[in-house]
């Protein structure tokens, strides 16, 4: 999506991302970011709680008007949990030989699923 | 492995790496990376503006396996062309196809990873000039040469027949 971002700021369209996955979208550089330090899966806010995510989404209108110069990112001032354990889970190494490779074996079948799909779509 | 503090941002570039790695990978994926960024200014206040909106969520398909909310990663729900699909109806939209975070959240709730409804309540309100009468559907998983090439100026190419003077992008 960043990527599609920066076409569109080279076209004259002002873009702004709503987004959790900060080094990803920052390394891609994009001119607009409105970040909240989530789990991946939630970009607008906490579900549930729509309050939040009006907030969340609010900020990110605010942002397209206000940006003056690219690679402005804004945080959002929501904590996921005051324990940031679950930092910890996503992509997780600390898993036993056994499961990586249970994973493996997943991830492969996936994939293969994606690769005849894109073929029969393209 | 990355040795982060826990209250620092996940690296995900970094773990991704170490996680592919880990799982036998020598080729793990090359994120995409550039010093200039380009930068368009909004050319009239949002509230006279037309907004367009662009999801990486998937359209629900009945006929394809479990997509959730709650659903373990699912490549079949993939999709490899850009679509679109009317601003004026709630979509059924899932994110079964992405790799998000399974064990802390849960895909239970269209609004927290696609905002048209607050979109449309800021139009209400007139903080927003109009939507544009469709939004539209970024494929993922795809190399950065098809973004760039196809997916990209088809969503341009679709934001300008929409009129769009802006747009929101969310990425799951």
């Amino acid at each position: 999506m960043s990527l599609v971002s920066r076409h569109l700021e080279e076209n004259g369209i002002p873009t702004v991302i709503i987004g959790a996955a900060r080094d990803i979208v920052e390394r891609c550089g994009v001119a607009r970011f409105v970040w909240s330090d989530f789990p991946l899966g939630n970009p607008c806010g906490r579900p549930g709680d729509k309050a939040m995510q009006r907030s969340i989404v609010g900020m990110a209108l605010d942002l397209l008007e206000s940006a003056t110069a690219p690679r402005t990112t804004v945080q959002t001032p929501y904590e996921w949990s005051p324990d940031h354990s679950w930092k910890k889970d996503f992509w997780s190494l600390e898993l036993s030989g056994e499961q990586l490779a249970r994973q493996k074996v997943e991830f492969d079948r996936q994939k293969e699923i994606a690769r005849q799909k894109r073929e029969s779509e393209c | 492995m990355d040795t982060s503090p826990s209250r620092e941002p996940i690296p995900y570039v970094e773990r991704s790496r170490s996680y592919y790695l880990a799982q036998g990978y020598d080729n793990p994926y090359n994120w995409a990376q550039h010093d200039e960024v380009p930068f368009t200014r909004l050319s009239k206040p949002l509230s006279q503006a037309r907004l367009g909106l662009v999801t990486t969520a998937s359209i629900y398909r009945p006929d394809l396996a479990d997509q959730g909310p709650g659903a373990p990663y699912n490549a079949e729900a993939k999709f490899y062309r850009v679509y679109s699909l009317p601003s004026s109806e709630r979509p059924d939209l899932r994110i079964s196809h992405v790799g998000y975070d399974r064990v802390h959240t849960h895909a239970d709730d269209l609004d927290a990873y696609f905002p048209l409804a607050h979109l449309q309540q800021f139009q209400r309100e007139g903080r927003i000039g109009s939507l544009t009468p469709r939004f539209h559907g970024a494929p993922t998983n795809r190399s950065q040469r098809t973004t760039v090439e196809q997916d990209a100026p088809e969503i341009l190419a679709r934001l300008r027949e929409d009129g769009a003077e802006a747009a929101v992008l969310v990425p799951i």
